[in-house]
């Protein structure tokens, strides 16, 4: 934030300056320590084996790419609306909140085996464990910033005769938006572990897939090029929501 | 007062739900005879964690050992990284791109490598759950160890106090919420990895039960042991909120 104020120059350089470093060290370090290329091979080897596995690498980060998203967009929908739903009913949130609590310290991976079961090994499974691991933060922080809005400026609209729609879209709702741009942040982070997750429990094609391919056949290369690839896809999907946020939500530039 | 109150209102809820769900689930499971592979009922698979009681309880032993241990690695390494950053800024300034970037891989990618790495023992598991929990506690460590403000530190300063002292005296004490919070997210996270990483390839633990029930095609006892794992994490989950209750109690 600071940074981009003092200049778009200095924004970009230093993140830049610190990825080539890392770059080169990395290189360095394989090299120079003479460690087996099996335990850390040189970021150049890394790269050779991305290059040659290409075709297949970007089948594998589209796919990924797909149900990471498919997961996100429905799980962060029903959060929201599940979110809203607690904040305005509040018998639902005493009967429902408590379970949604609890369930999420169900570790959810572990139904991978029987959400194959119970969706097919299609997209589909993936794309609900994706959901399944979205929804949830978005659910508390849409309940959470709905319940935060000041109560006197409720009573304010209300005095000048607002309707329940009125203080909904007008005031609640745009009040809660950053506090969901929070969960939102996390849940992109969750719906791509989800999704990678999810290939593990059988598919021919994605990220997940070929993580467990290249462990099977212990080529360290292809593990850490695979690495990168999950890096770089997270970092992507999360600068994309980050983007969003800041249009959206422009009035909160701190976050 | 206090007490009662709280059991009014968190404690009674959520057995009524949990209470009314079980007896939902029952129902239809019984009502529409779903198959075992499809659902199978939660009575059954109550039967199933009493039937084979001795394997979970050992497997669980085991994954509750991995998790405990890299969740207190973890804190460690988190909290000791977090400190050093905050007490030399320009090590703050070279790392944190590099720390980013880690953390900007999905965690589970990581896991084939440890296997590799590390073998399928312990210490690949262990090793999986200090590189989730550390980071939780990192970010959450540095948020809370910049809370106080310019003002708090410049007056301890002028006292004579250094940033070792300013550190202990001023800064760890405002971190406490933030680090707790960090804490109860990084359990859960602790459990859940843990469990992943034994599913990839392990000698006991939940997540290899889960594994080669899968294989065998036994999905009572993957119920069974998704069952036994979450009563354990949801166990560690409340003796973390007593904790942050009892800990910090100024917040």
């Amino acid at each position: 934030m600071n940074a981009a104020a003092r200049g778009p120059w200095r924004a970009v350089a230093l993140p830049l300056g610190t990825i080539v470093a890392m770059a080169v060290l990395w290189e360095a370090v394989a090299r120079g320590a003479n460690i087996s290329a099996h335990i850390f091979p040189p970021l150049s080897v890394v790269l050779q084996e991305a290059w040659k596995v290409g075709p297949f690498l970007a089948r594998s980060v589209l796919r990924t790419f797909t149900e990471t998203t498919l997961g996100f967009v429905t799980g962060a929908s029903f959060g929201i609306l599940c979110g809203v739903a607690f904040a305005l009913v509040r018998p639902l949130e005493r009967a429902l909140f408590p379970l949604f609590v609890v369930s999420q310290t169900i570790p959810v991976v572990a139904f991978g085996a029987l959400i194959i079961i119970w969706f097919g090994n299609t997209i589909l499974s993936k794309v609900v464990i994706a959901f399944y691991l979205t929804f949830f933060p978005v659910t508390v922080n849409t309940h959470s910033g709905m319940l935060a809005v000041d109560p006197q400026k409720i009573q304010l609209m209300r005095a000048f005769g607002a309707s329940a729609a009125q203080i909904f879209w007008k005031l609640r709702f745009p009040a809660a938006l950053p506090t969901i741009a929070v969960a939102l942040r996390l849940g992109i982070s969750l719906s791509l572990i989800g999704a990678i997750v999810g290939e593990w429990f059988g598919d021919t094609v994605g990220l997940g897939v070929m993580l467990i391919q290249a462990m099977y056949t212990e080529s360290v290369p292809r593990l850490w090029a695979l690495i990168i690839t999950c890096g770089l896809l997270g970092a992507s999907l999360y600068a994309v929501v980050a983007v969003i946020e800041r249009r959206v939500v422009w009035w909160r530039s701190d976050a | 007062m206090k007490n009662a109150e709280m059991i009014w209102h968190h404690v009674l809820p959520l057995a009524i739900s949990l209470v009314l769900l079980l007896g939902l689930w029952e129902t239809v499971v019984w009502y529409f005879d779903v198959q075992v592979f499809v659902l199978p009922s939660p009575s059954a698979i109550a039967a199933g964690v009493i039937d084979t009681w001795p394997v979970l309880q050992k497997a669980v032993l085991a994954t509750l050992n991995e998790a405990l241990t890299g969740f207190a690695l973890g804190i460690a390494i988190g909290l000791v990284l977090a400190m050093l950053l905050v007490l030399v800024p320009p090590l703050e300034a070279a790392l944190m791109p590099v720390l980013v970037a880690i953390n900007c891989v999905p965690v589970v990618a990581y896991t084939p490598l440890a296997l590799i790495w590390l073998g399928i023992g312990p210490a690949s598991k262990i090793a999986m759950v200090v590189i989730a929990v550390s980071f939780v506690i990192l970010l959450n460590a540095l948020q809370g160890l910049k809370r106080p403000e310019e003002e708090a530190i410049n007056l301890l300063r002028s006292f004579g106090a250094g940033p070792l002292r300013i550190m202990w005296t001023l800064r760890l004490p405002a971190a406490m919420p933030s680090l707790v919070n960090g804490m109860r997210v990084g359990i859960v996270r602790a459990m859940i990895i843990a469990i992943v990483s034994e599913m990839l390839g392990a000698y006991r633990g939940i997540g290899w039960i889960i594994f080669q029930a899968t294989q065998q095609v036994n999905f009572l006892q993957v119920w069974a042991a998704i069952a036994v794992s979450s009563v354990a994490s949801m166990i560690l989950y409340l003796v973390l909120v007593w904790v942050d209750r009892k800990i910090v109690w100024w917040k």
